[in-house]
């Protein structure tokens, strides 16, 4: 079987989640012929070494000034065209905020339908099952796709990156692409990163914070407890989005990913961007909202206003 | 300026339906459906636009309109007649026991559908998410099948000369783009889309407002295209996930009770809180 995979690129490397793809496709599909797809304005040959190692046979590279950064048409005409040259079985991309755009194009284009964020893939018979968590992570939904050809993403942090990778340098194809104006109506202007000053990832313990805090100065109290408790700050990006806090605490896919003992999270409601990013050992939730999603993933919990727990809990652990 | 804004209805998820109950219609009372969050900061974004459209006409011109369309959920009137009441001009129901809309290929045509049949329009707004079960996947199909130059996960937005500033959500911080006018834009739950509340004149207009309820027929669309049978995404399983580890939540008490129930616990369990 065929499979090609969307090498994305971030930060001048490759995803790391693509790497994680790539680990659980050789469990998986173990006699499969695995392509990467990398499409950038200049392809650093460090990128297609890397992907050999972690088990690319071949790389099809396209390059061109109009790549420089993803925008969903010529991404999409170029993932086309090394797809009609391979005529792969399946087509993966990790659902990073790119990967999630391109995949239901790429499946719009071979007029099929395709599953997002699948945290799970298996062989049936002669089906590919494709495993999603939805309700909040308290139900598993098995799909599959009907069609020659099936379109999937990965949920971010799904999978394990193998540490030890022993793969050859992979094949390189280079493939032609031809862009016009109306590939480009979507103009990028820039991307405003977001300052990393402070590395959550060795904390032992986070207090993070979400929109339940209720304001910049509220966010004291955390403060507080995290230094009393030797531990750092975190927060979701309602936080940040809102200025209550440095876009530097951010926690989830598209902030930090943490692994500390005990992550407490307060006025958290349990979005899956934000628990994508933490892997605690325990985790401890203050909400008001007994419904609240996080409380499925906690360990323990307490129903209640954050503003009057906090301070207690601070108080009792002086 | 004629926005369109899909909107979703879904089971609030303040009720407590675990697992795959929660997908049980049956399961259901009407009062808990309710406008999807997320759908609502897509109103927002579609009304915001329609506020700074209305400020800056000029006199004899027309002002903006906003029509909101639904066509997921168990009583999708119900959601229309909130969008109105927060601020939409006009509302259309999608309602036909042939369509099948867990397919994100298929809602999309759907979608596609409704927009040949409304006309002309400028702007499309969705939201990325239908919480709970979302596909993810239906506001970069309908953009690809429409051809718009489009934005997913937008989280604040600028009116430029000809077209909009968006800046989106991305992995370590946010992009920004340009898109001309006649664009769609999925919407996150970010501060700029923060729903209005509904207002004393929309409740009104809600309550006079004629909604008409448009079939496949409609829209031109018959089974074998938007039925179950041409669905390409196919569920094999829903299972309930069971979580082998115990959670220890606290739902009663006084506050300083509560955090004393916790402390204790913690203790018996020898998990110890910071050095
Ligand atoms: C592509 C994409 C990527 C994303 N990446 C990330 C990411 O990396 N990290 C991230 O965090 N988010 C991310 N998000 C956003 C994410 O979807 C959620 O919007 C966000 O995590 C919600 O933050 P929250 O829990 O603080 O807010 P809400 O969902 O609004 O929850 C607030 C909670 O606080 C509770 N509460 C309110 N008042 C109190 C009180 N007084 N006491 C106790 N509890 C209270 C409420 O009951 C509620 O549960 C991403 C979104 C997208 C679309
Ligand atoms: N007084 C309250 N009691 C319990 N839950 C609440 C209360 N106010 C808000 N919530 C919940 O918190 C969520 C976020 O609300 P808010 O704190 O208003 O941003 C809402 O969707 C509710 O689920």
């Amino acid at each position: 079987m065929k499979i090609l995979v969307f090498g994305q690129i971030r930060d001048n490397a490759i995803e790391e989640n693509v790497l994680g793809i790539l680990n659980k496709l050789s469990e998986v599909f173990a006699d499969s012929e695995i392509s990467l797809a990398l499409l950038a304005n200049q392809i650093n040959n460090d990128w297609v070494e890397e992907l050999g190692k972690h088990g690319a046979k071949k790389v099809y590279t396209v390059e061109a000034s109009e790549l420089e950064n993803y925008l969903s048409y010529p991404y999409v005409k170029s993932m086309l065209e090394i797809i009609e040259k391979t005529e792969p079985s399946l087509v993966l991309a990790a659902g990073t905020v790119f990967g999630e755009d391109l995949i239901p194009r790429l499946a719009v284009h071979h007029g099929i339908s395709c599953a997002q964020r699948i945290v799970d893939i298996s062989l049936d018979i002669d089906n590919i099952l494709f495993h999603t968590p939805v309700r909040d992570d308290q139900a598993m939904r098995v799909t599959k796709l009907v069609g020659a050809i099936k379109f999937a993403t990965t949920r971010t942090g799904a999978f394990f990156i193998n540490e030890n990778p022993s793969g050859k340098s992979p094949e390189v194809e280079k493939v032609e692409v031809t862009f016009e104006a109306e590939d480009m109506l979507v103009k990028h202007i820039e991307i405003k990163k977001a300052e990393r000053t402070v590395n959550l990832k060795d904390a032992k313990l986070i207090v993070a914070g979400g929109r339940g805090v209720g304001g910049k100065d509220n966010f004291q109290i955390l403060k507080d407890l995290a230094t009393l408790l030797n531990g750092e700050i975190g927060a979701t990006r309602a936080c940040t989005d809102l200025h209550w806090i440095e876009e530097t605490y951010e926690i989830g896919q598209t902030g930090q990913s943490v692994s500390p003992d005990i992550y407490i999270a307060a006025g958290i409601s349990g979005a899956p961007q934000h628990l994508s990013g933490v892997k605690a050992k325990t985790l401890i939730s203050i909400n008001k909202d007994e419904g609240a999603p996080i409380f499925n993933y906690s360990d323990y919990g307490i129903v209640g206003d954050l503003h009057e727990i906090l301070p207690i809990l601070k108080k009792k652990l002086e | 300026m004629k926005i369109i804004v899909f909107i979703d209805q879904i089971v609030s998820t303040q009720v407590k339906l675990q697992g795959v109950d929660f997908f049980d219609p049956s399961k259901v009372d009407d009062v808990d459906l309710v406008i999807n969050p997320t759908s609502k900061n897509a109103i927002e974004g579609a009304l915001k636009l329609k506020n700074t459209f209305d400020a800056e006409k000029e006199e004899e011109e027309e002002g903006a309109k906003v029509t909101a369309v639904c066509v997921r959920g168990l009583k999708p009137i119900k959601a229309l007649r909130e969008a109105i009441a927060m601020g939409c001009t006009d509302a259309i129901e999608i309602a036909d026991d042939t369509l099948y809309t867990e397919d994100p290929l298929l809602l999309a045509k759907i979608y596609v559908g409704a927009l040949e049949k409304i006309g002309d329009f400028d702007l499309v707004f969705l939201s990325a998410e239908e919480q709970s079960s979302s596909s993810y996947a239906v506001g970069a199909m309908l953009a690809e099948k429409l051809g718009l130059p489009s934005v997913l996960y937008a989280e604040e937005i600028e009116n430029i000369d000809g077209g909009f500033r968006v800046g989106h959500v991305l992995e370590g911080g946010r992009k920004i783009v340009e898109v001309p006018q006649k664009a769609l834009i999925s919407t996150s739950d970010s501060q700029y889309f923060t729903p209005r509340y509904t207002s004393m004149k929309g409740i009104l207009n809600a309550k006079r407002a004629v909604i008409p309820t448009w079939t496949a027929t409609d829209l031109g669309l018959s089974a074998n295209v938007v039925g179950k049978e041409a669905a390409s995404l196919q569920q094999v399983s829903l299972t309930n996930i069971v979580i082998e580890k115990e959670s220890y939540i606290i739902t009663e008490g006084e506050p300083e009770e509560m955090v004393d129930n916790l402390l204790s616990k913690l203790k018996e369990d020898e998990v110890k809180l910071g050095a």
